[in-house]
């Protein structure tokens, strides 16, 4: 069985500030991460591995340093990696982020099962796995909680509405991973990072995966930024301050104001 | 990277403008770095027009045939009845609005089995047209069966605008069919409007506290994810009746490769559900730790509202996820909502602002929430509500 | 296999401080150290080559280790030293405690106790410092005699004791530094060996998640297999083949601990509202309790930096250098820890905050492995010697590159450190002509002088090198900026203490013909626009820490 996991570098969220005069990202400083759904993706093809033995490669796409990503996913056990990186790829929206990481995955060449993240925390669309799933010809199932995987099939936990569903599908198969509240990442230790350097880190460009270069980068996103603008102003309420005994007085009072509490 | 022409004036608009401080001045000429992604954000900026994206060499389409607006309706099951899920008449009550400004027509489609009882209250929210695939075949949802239905009838009408809830569904359907028609798709959009004749769509965008405007010029459908409670239902034609279109479409061969083994409902929750709460407490990064949120629970408990957090708070776990308010989270409509500890950066402003009251308690005299409050306490709620808890109990 | 690299480097880093965050919180680290007791559990799973296996960087690869290099063990010791001094002294024993074995060892030795260390995780205490022995081992009086047996050595007893040995309760391995007939020798000691004990952990001011404890050794008997290297007298080599690089790693702990009470004390700043206004944005608050530490930490890393990298190639030695990196940089942590307690006022008081307990723990790498005037006196007959050596044109020589480095980048200070090195020539040279360095106070101040210049000058030349040592979170641009403000204090510094020195031990000296040619005005004259630099470092310090 080979998986192929797709993962993405992002900003660490917790640690990224916004301008409060320009509204824009302050970026300085802030370290990158692997995007925390990728990770869970990741851990659960792993535990697929250790089930069935499967390969398991990673795929990212992005500029060098994204092989910083892609060196964790080995460390964590991953077997290969692949590194998606040329400027023909700069400007992509998800349309043409996903198309390039199916031409990927087809070179790549057999594959059972693609995993992804839900979604990437810097963009919080979503799309792109299941666009994705759409290029390789393949179906999909979104926003799955666990998997398990045999043979010939996967069984999934899968949100939905209210609720949740537990589907059976045939490989090859695109599934989006979402995480538990609960979940804490795992890290290598200091012999898997160390070791980790040994194995193989593909780069490809737009030529390797002969991709059509009107699907790629500005090309084949449909999408375009009309204008920015700062949140609309809207008119300021009442602003209180004082002791903390004077703000819960104030707090109760309001309570009875609007009627929350007689 | 983005292009600037001899025109720059060195003003530094865009500088400020850029979401990845990718452009600086050099020599009061703007420059920009290898951190451009060509988003295109600082072209709008520019004052004197000098900044472009690089043109692009792909076939125009013909545009001029895509007409009408389409609404992907829902049909929602909660294990023993079905029903429309409202989020469909909030986007059929924004639909008939675009639909009116193009002069064009209004339409739902609805893809389930039995679906007709639904068609008489669809059309109250404005639908002229109603397209329904209502065969048995499609009584649980299925990635292909419902992307080969609703993509066969797009095809064959070629409608110009295309919205979709935000819902496990919608978003599910919407990308693997914006991949197949090579067509744009933007994610849970706070505003939509029309402007020269293209859909621009509204969403707090980079991660940053702007907002920004999005289009696709040069293809259709033009296609668009909403979440619910975002915009208002608005019954536009009571008593109308649309005109029923029923579409056959067999199930294709790949609908088999998934297979539904076992459904299960949540049983419904101790407290009211965060969308349908009329009362919400929510807590950010401010209230450090989940003591910090145990205070908010009892205070919920007391006024009987929900508890709800910001992202930076599920970030730190101290909530679980479903419990997020805001632009990736959940939509409130609360009668009174009260953000402890919550900055109030868009994103989460975009959850919480058709909200009748908003109160902000917040350490920062500065923090955007008490822009949007009705009344604003500048202070640490870690330290306040346990004071407003002792009063309550008395 | 590979040395590490950058990535697994910053790869190791993340999952160090992932485990801390999620395995080691504040008040974790307050139980322990009001309770004034190793968290062994913690220090074990560190040790667990499945979580962390953080002992194993030390082990050469060939007895199932990472070989660590230099850069990556300093880069550990300072995340180390940012979780906890204390944890981070526990693993830096065992360092340490390895480190006659790695120099000195036969392959046979090192095969046995390297493999027994990686795979039993055990713990290891380095056994030098005796009651009249602290940082000068040469009045060592723990005694090794020859056991024999058929007229062969076959065995050591040792009897004496050792003080404030770091693990020294909970250790398994022990390398013990004793006098055998033939000299100073490093033998291994195991735990448990008949007449070998451990004394009472002891109540220090700082460090007390650290066990630090005696030892006493009554004709305790270890086989002759266990005198390191199999050769007697070789112990003072030994200790001092790795100084340059062990105190580099201490330099590494009070940088992390320094950076970490600053930060702590900054986030606080952002937050508290003083006339209008957060104290972060207040500028004399910045200028005097923050920004300085963050231009003298950026300083510091790149100077540990650039050693390491030295020591990658020359593998021992820069005894000096590494001299040099632990004086400043620890002396700048630990006073780093105290303006942060100054900073949060009544609340870094506290042990609410983290900064009260960083203070008391940072103050350790001051003292051990070398005190600051140990230290001093180390730097300065080192540099000395090359003053003599080079008829005082070492610094001279410095100078001229410096000034050609300014004409090639005029924005790092390169002109400054030019003046400080030409005032630090000749403040040597009145010394040498006067006699002065028979004030034994003198060479203490010399050898912080030369520190002072010698960390400035491997700043700037970094950053005209257009050099972001790794682990920092500046941009070239701030960087430069740092350098610039750090090249004009430290030749101002040099300059006038320099002046008070020599003038305060020798009134002979013509006052004006000195102040001359220290060039004090010269130096002087490049302060203009250093507050307007200052500025800007605090405001990056602003946008980088705002929470």
């Amino acid at each position: 069985m080979h998986i192929i996991v797709c993962i993405k570098q992002v900003p660490d969220s917790t640690q990224v500030k916004v301008d409060p005069k320009t509204g824009t990202l302050i970026r300085a400083g802030v370290p990158s991460i692997l995007n925390p759904y990728d990770h869970f993706a990741l851990e659960k093809a792993l535990a697929i591995k250790a089930k069935t033995g499967a390969k398991v490669t990673v795929l990212s796409m992005g500029p060098q340093q994204a092989t910083a990503v892609l060196r964790l996913a080995l460390a964590l056990g991953a077997d290969e990696g692949v590194l998606l990186s040329a400027r023909a790829f700069a400007g992509s929206d998800t349309w043409a982020t996903a198309y390039a990481l199916a031409m990927a995955v087809k070179k790549i060449g057999q594959f059972d099962l693609v995993l992804c993240g839900q979604m990437a925390i810097d963009g919080d669309t979503a799309q792109t796995g299941p666009e994705m799933a759409y290029h390789l010809n393949i179906p999909q199932i979104t926003f799955c909680e666990s998997i398990d995987a045999n043979g010939n099939t996967v069984v999934v936990k899968k949100l939905i509405e209210g609720g949740h569903q537990i589907l059976q599908a045939d490989l090859p198969l695109l599934v989006t991973m979402t995480m538990p509240a609960d979940y804490v990442a795992k890290y290598p230790s200091f012999m898997a990072a160390h070791k980790a350097q040994d194995k193989l880190i593909r780069t490809w460009t737009d030529a390797d995966i002969g991709a059509d270069p009107h699907k790629l980068g500005l090309e084949g996103s449909p999408t375009r930024v009309d204008r920015i603008f700062p949140p609309p102003a809207r008119t300021k309420g009442e602003m209180f301050s004082g002791s903390d005994m004077e703000l819960a007085n104030k707090f109760v009072e309001i309570l009875k104001k609007e009627r929350v509490v007689k | 990277m983005i292009q600037i022409s001899q025109k720059c004036v060195g003003c530094g608009k865009c500088t400020a403008a850029c979401p990845f401080g990718a452009l600086s001045l050099v020599n009061r000429k703007a420059v920009a770095s290898a951190a451009c992604t060509m988003c295109g954000a600082c072209v709008s900026q520019c004052p004197v027009g000098a900044l472009s994206l690089p043109a692009t060499t792909a076939v125009k389409k013909d545009l001029s045939a895509y007409k009408g607006v389409w609404v992907f309706v829902e049909v929602g099951n909660n294990g023993q009845t079905q029903h429309v899920r409202s989020v469909g008449y909030e986007l059929l009550s924004k639909g008939r609005e675009l639909a009116n400004q193009v002069g064009e027509e209004l339409c739902a489609v609805i893809i389930g089995s039995n679906v007709s009882p639904f068609f008489a209250e669809m059309s109250q929210y404005g639908a002229d047209k109603i397209y329904a695939v209502d065969s048995p075949a499609y009584a649980q949802y299925n990635t292909a069966a419902y992307a080969n239905a609703l993509g066969t009838l797009i095809k064959k009408y070629n409608p110009s605008v295309v919205l979709f809830p935000s819902t496990f569904i919608g978003r599910d359907l919407s990308p693997r069919l914006a991949a197949e028609l090579f067509v744009g798709l933007t994610a849970d959009c706070t505003g939509l409007a029309i402007k020269d004749g293209n859909l621009i769509q509204t969403r707090p965008a980079f991660g940053g506290n702007i907002m920004a405007d999005i289009k696709c010029p040069d293809y259709r459908p033009q296609m668009a994810t909403v979440r619910p409670n975002v915009f208002k239902k608005v019954v536009s034609a009571p008593g109308k009746m649309a005109q029923v279109v029923s579409e056959m479409i067999p199930l294709p061969a790949e609908a088999a490769k998934v297979r539904v083994i076992s459904t299960h409902f949540d049983p419904p929750a101790s407290g009211v559900k965060l969308d349908e709460a009329e009362v919400v407490i929510a807590g950010g990064r401010g209230m450090k730790n989940k003591a910090g949120f145990d205070l908010l629970e009892n205070l919920a408990a007391k006024l009987g509202g929900t508890v709800g957090a910001s992202r930076a708070a599920i970030d730190l776990g101290l909530k679980e996820k479903d419990k997020q308010i805001g632009q990736s989270g959940v939509t409130i409509a609360a009668k009174f909502y009260v953000a402890c500890g919550i900055s109030g950066a868009v994103q989460h402003v975009c959850g919480i602002e058709h909200s009748d009251v908003i109160v902000g308690i917040n350490k920062d005299a500065n923090a955007p929430i008490f822009n949007v409050c009705k009344y604003g306490l500048v202070g640490d709620a870690t330290q306040i509500l346990p004071k407003v808890l002792e009063q309550l109990k008395k | 296999m590979a040395k590490n690299d950058l990535t697994t480097r910053n790869l190791m880093l993340d999952s160090l401080k992932q485990y801390a965050k999620n395995r080691i919180s504040f008040n974790l680290l307050r139980e322990y150290d009001a309770k004034n007791e190793i968290p062994l559990d913690i220090l074990k799973e560190m040790y667990d080559h499945d979580i962390l296996g953080v002992h194993l960087l030390l082990i050469p690869e060939e007895y199932g280790g990472l070989g660590g290099q230099t850069t990556e063990i300093y880069r550990v010791c300072e995340q180390l030293a940012r979780i906890d001094l204390g944890i981070a002294t526990g693993v830096f024993a065992t360092f340490l405690g390895s480190d006659p074995l790695n120099v000195g060892g036969t392959p046979e030795q090192k095969a046995k106790w390297f493999k027994k260390i990686a795979h039993e995780n055990k713990l290891v205490a380095y056994g030098a410092t005796e009651a009249d022995a602290g940082s000068d081992l040469v009045s060592l009086r723990t005694r090794a005699e020859h056991v024999i047996q058929n007229g062969k050595v076959v065995g050591y007893k040792i009897t004496g004791s050792k003080m404030w040995i770091s693990n020294g309760g909970v250790a398994d391995i022990y390398t013990v530094l004793a006098l055998a007939p033939g000299g100073p020798s490093w033998f291994i000691v195991e735990k448990g060996t008949p007449g070998f004990t451990q004394d009472v952990h002891e109540d220090k001011h700082g460090i007390r998640l650290s066990n630090t404890a005696g030892l006493a050794f009554d004709e305790v008997y270890v086989p002759a297999e266990n005198l390191i290297g199999l050769k007697e007298g070789q112990g003072f080599l030994q200790a001092q083949a790795v100084f340059g690089y062990t105190r580099l790693m201490v330099a590494a702990f009070g940088l992390g601990g320094g950076e970490e009470a600053v930060e702590t004390a900054l986030e606080y700043a952002g937050q508290r509202i003083q006339a209008g206004g957060p104290l972060s944005q207040k500028q004399g608050f910045m200028l005097k309790l923050i920004t300085p530490h963050y231009i003298r930490f950026e300083a510091a890393r790149a100077y540990i930096d650039w050693t390491a990298k030295q020591l990658e190639v020359n593998n021992h030695g820069l005894a000096t250098e590494g001299a040099i990196a632990k004086l400043y940089a620890t002396e700048s942590g630990n006073k780093a820890a105290e303006d942060a307690i100054q900073a949060m006022g009544g609340f870094g008081y506290t042990k609410e905050f983290a900064v009260e307990k960083i203070k008391r723990d940072v103050k350790i790498t001051c003292i051990y492995e070398g005190t600051s005037e140990v230290l001093e006196m180390t730097i300065f007959r080192g540099r000395w010697q090359e003053h003599l050596k080079s008829r005082g044109q070492y610094y001279l020589n410095q100078a001229a590159e410096f000034d050609a480095l300014h004409a090639q980048n005029p924005q790092v200070g390169a002109d400054s450190i030019a003046l400080g090195f030409r005032a630090l020539a000749r403040i040597l040279e009145d010394c040498r002509v006067n006699k002065l360095t028979r004030h034994q106070y003198v060479t203490f101040m010399l050898g912080d002088l030369i520190s002072e210049m010698e960390v400035a000058a491997v700043f700037t030349r970094q950053c005209a090198n257009k050099i972001v040592t790794e682990g920092s979170r500046f941009d070239l641009a701030t960087l430069c900026t740092m350098a610039r403000v750090n090249a004009r204090q430290s030749a101002f510094k040099t300059a006038g203490e320099g002046l008070r020195l020599i003038l305060g031990t020798c009134p002979a000296i013509n006052t004006a013909e000195v102040s001359q040619a220290v060039n004090l005005v010269g130096i002087e004259d490049k302060m203009r626009g250093l507050i307007d630099d200052m500025d800007t470092v605090s405001a990056k310090l602003r946008e980088i820490f705002k929470k």
